[in-house]
């Protein structure tokens, strides 16, 4: 079945909502996974993966453990990116100062790829922001220029050894610096697949146009969890209604 | 008038004006909210003004109607930029089943508006989901859906007349002021259909605000005069009559809007900003072309228009006793002013700040409402000034944190600008009385007491005021314990405050959008909130049912499709009685 953006956001949050997400989390974990699908990420896979989680406990956010001014590591504590991705972009773009880039680790979380929505919101403020992860047997890196509105996504093979559950992300005021003050730590191997912004595009545009595809179980599935927001109608309650 | 330190520079060709606007704490007041009127920015006079002047060309391809008035409309429309198929059902309707609220599941009337031209397969597509409504599916082809229920006062009245070869009686008719009321106008994606962005993008004849949406009502008028002319034809074919063109333009469309709208108004800030600031922006505008004079011919529409306003609300019958009183202070107040105008019209033009000094006088002598209907009708007057507000309606609503402000610039804010959140005190349990919430019908907003109804757990996130005040307190605590730290390490460490932080951080940079008042306290009126918005839509003739819903009038006094293309003039607002002229 398909469809609309509006109307999957709309039960998106609500379905969050249902998972026990507050107002800021629900509407940014809706946004992850929205952009994701409409621009030809899986998001509806990555979204069943996170939900066989999601769905067996209270939302967890991530800790801060460790900070330097400039570097910061997060403990997810085996939490989904959905829930810990807006505070470890937020937190790392309050680092950065004139001249100066600043990292960040994310670690012991899962369904990283939500993250690439957060980077370009974050961007939008005029930063540039590259993250990397592993995934099976490659590594993802994603960079946003500041202002940028689409990422640019490549694979690599893996040249050193990366935590399964590990996020990097780094942040400067445009790619160039970024590359330049982390370019120990931004070696990758053999570049894999690259995936054009004019393909996202096509997607985007088609989602918009057509309406967004959707098996019927996880729509099924995401009824169930907006179901646990509403509330029994009575005759008392229907006094309350317009 | 008061002037608000905050100034609006205003871009106007090479030269940059500074207006002043009214203050927020003047203007997002519930009450005043309440009692706004439509004005030249609303949605439905904006899509009037375009479709007369563009002269929109609309057909009936399918007029298949049985002798009862039911079966099947396809209306086309050839807009400047597009062709539109609207496309009508007509049941049969158990007069028992007849219900205006949500969660009715039959109607009269289903519909859908369309773009494009609609082929038989997509036709029966249609005829499959469209009368479910929300229990059916659409797709991405349909822009709009809604649903009407006729007026059992005046439909089977008019009809009958006509067969009798005679016209309504007009008193009948401003009795209700319409055949047909809608129940619900879906768009923006809703159950499969088009998204706004989709519409915005690529349908420039609706990329306003609602403009499907008001388009689809007002097919729907034209459709409820349509039907009464054919099935009095039907029943009588040598003597019936079709309805008086002027009858026509005074019959609009009946709505029934319950509190589905209050959330969104909470849920839309930067939009509610974006509407709001242009109409005070239209209202300053107004007030600055006042002080190179006003000429007399300006005095005397002035006058005029209020002497509208007055027959148009003594012409409103409404059982509910606050409006009923509203409508007759106000109409008293507003003799005042056209004897005033009448009395002092030449002194006014001599002075330079005629609309300031009117404004403020009524500010401090008259009702809210009546200062209101005055703001409404000074826009009125310099339509060459305003109306180009009305391509500024639309805004993308995203909040966004700013994470390396500073806790202590964040208090700073709220103490700035949710003063009135401060102000209350929530320790007090009716302060808290009611609480929103979302029934597993239809998923309809309710409204229920607090510790007394169900479901208290799974309240909407509509108390601003609340929040607001918890972040505030929260955020007070962590700067004491951490005076240097920013935005982005009290998130980390109180991740439940991100949206309120958001929220206020976005909110920050806007005159308008956050409504001041306690949506959880025990007294609150949501009508005020619906009224609002409808005063956006353009409705007139409020007509409150209870503090939950009201019943209002679409499109009434506004030009028919046999209109467009003709000269116009664009005064239709507060439509009162016609005088019939000879055909």
């Amino acid at each position: 079945m398909k469809v609309s953006k509006n109307e999957l956001m709309a039960s998106l949050k609500k379905a969050f909502e249902g998972l026990g997400f507050q107002p800021g989390d629900y509407q940014d974990a809706a946004d992850m996974v929205v952009w994701l699908e409409t621009h030809g990420f899986d998001g509806f896979d990555q979204l069943q993966g996170a939900l066989a989680y999601l769905n067996t406990t209270a939302p967890i956010h991530a800790d801060l453990v460790f900070e330097d001014g400039y570097n910061s590591v997060l403990d997810g504590k085996g939490s989904s990116v959905l829930l810990c991705g807006s505070e470890a972009v937020d937190l790392l773009s309050s680092q950065i100062m004139p001249g100066y880039c600043a990292a960040l680790e994310l670690i012991n979380c899962f369904n990283r790829t939500f993250i690439i929505q957060r980077l370009i919101k974050a961007a939008q403020r005029n930063r540039a922001f590259i993250a990397y992860w592993r995934r099976l047997d490659y590594c993802v890196k994603v960079s946003v220029a500041a202002g940028g509105e689409l990422p640019e996504y490549q694979t690599f093979s893996i040249t050193e050894v990366i935590q399964p559950q590990l996020l990097r992300i780094f942040c400067g005021a445009d790619l160039e610096s970024i590359e330049k003050q982390y370019a120990a730590q931004l070696v990758f191997g053999e570049l894999l697949e690259s995936y054009s912004a004019t393909t996202m595009m096509d997607c985007y545009r088609d989602s918009v146009e057509q309406g967004i595809e959707i098996d019927e179980a996880l729509w099924q599935t995401l009824d169930e969890l907006v179901a646990r927001v509403l509330v029994e109608s009575t005759d008392s309650s229907r006094a309350g209604a317009g | 008038m008061q002037i608000d330190p905050q100034l609006k520079k205003q871009q106007t060709g090479s030269d940059t004006t500074v207006l002043p606007l009214r203050p927020a704490s003047q203007v997002m007041q519930l009450e005043r909210l309440g009692s706004f009127h439509q004005s030249r920015l609303s949605f439905m006079r904006t899509l009037v003004r375009r479709m007369t002047s563009e002269n929109w060309q609309i057909s009936s391809p399918i007029f298949d109607l049985d002798e009862q008035g039911y079966g099947t409309v396809v209306y086309q429309v050839e807009a400047k930029y597009g062709t539109f198929s609207f496309v009508l059902f007509s049941h049969y309707l158990d007069p028992e089943n007849r219900n205006d609220r949500v969660i009715a599941n039959q109607w009269d009337l289903t519909m859908a508006l369309c773009e494009g031209t609609v082929d038989a397969e997509q036709l029966e597509f249609l005829r499959l989901n469209v009368p479910k409504q929300e229990a059916g599916r659409v797709d991405s082809r349909v822009l709009v859906l809604s649903r009407a229920n006729r007026s059992e006062r005046t439909f089977d009245y008019v009809v009958n007349e006509l067969t009798h070869g005679r016209q309504p009686n007009v008193d009948v008719i401003a009795e209700v002021g319409y055949l047909y009321r809608t129940t619900a106008a879906y768009g923006s994606g809703k159950l499969g259909m088009a998204d706004w962005e989709k519409v915005r993008t690529k349908h420039r004849d609706f990329a306003r605000p609602f403009a499907a949406e008001m388009f689809t009502c007002f097919m729907l008028r034209h459709f409820s005069m349509q039907q009464a002319d054919y099935l009095a034809a039907q029943r009588a074919p040598k003597i019936a009559q079709t309805l008086h063109e002027d009858i026509k333009r005074y019959i609009g469309i009946g709505n029934s809007t319950g509190l589905g709208m209050a959330p969104f108004l909470i849920n839309h800030p930067l939009l509610i900003n974006q509407w709001v600031e242009m109409r005070e922006t239209a209202l300053a505008t107004v007030v600055a072309a006042g002080e190179s004079g006003v000429d007399e011919a300006t005095l005397a529409e002035l006058a005029i228009a209020t002497q509208r306003v007055i027959q148009h609300l003594g012409e409103i019958i409404t059982a509910d006793e606050r409006q009923n009183n509203s409508n007759v202070l106000v109409r008293e107040e507003l003799q005042t002013l056209h004897l005033w105008l009448q009395d002092q019209g030449a002194v006014v033009a001599a002075n330079h700040f005629a609309w300031a000094d009117l404004i403020h006088y009524a500010e401090k002598h008259w009702l809210i409402e009546t200062q209101e209907v005055i703001n409404t009708l000074l826009i009125e007057l310099y339509p060459q000034l305003v109306d180009g507000l009305e391509e500024q309606m639309g805004v993308e609503e995203s909040q966004q944190i700013t994470p390396e402000m500073s806790v202590a610039q964040l208090l700073q804010i709220i103490e700035d600008k949710y003063d009135w959140a401060l102000a209350i005190d929530f320790s007090r349990y009716e302060s808290m009385g009611v609480f929103w919430y979302r029934s597993e019908e239809k998923m309809e907003p309710r409204l229920g007491q607090t510790n007394i109804d169900l479901g208290m757990e799974k309240e909407m996130p509509l108390d601003i005021g609340r929040r607001v005040r918890e972040c505030y307190d929260c955020g007070s605590d962590y700067n004491q314990r951490f005076p240097h730290q920013n935005v982005a390490h009290f998130i980390v460490q109180n991740p439940n405050y991100s949206g309120t932080v958001a929220r206020i951080q976005t909110m920050a940079e806007k005159h308008y959008g956050e409504i001041r008042g306690n949506l959880v306290d025990i007294g609150v009126l949501p009508i005020h909130l619906l009224r609002c918005k409808l005063s956006f839509f353009g409705v007139s003739k409020f007509d409150p049912r209870s503090r939950l819903w009201v019943r209002n009038t679409m499109f009434q006094g506004a030009p028919l499709i046999s209109d467009f293309g003709k000269p116009f003039v664009d005064d239709w607002q507060f439509p009162i009685k016609p005088i019939l002229t000879t055909r």
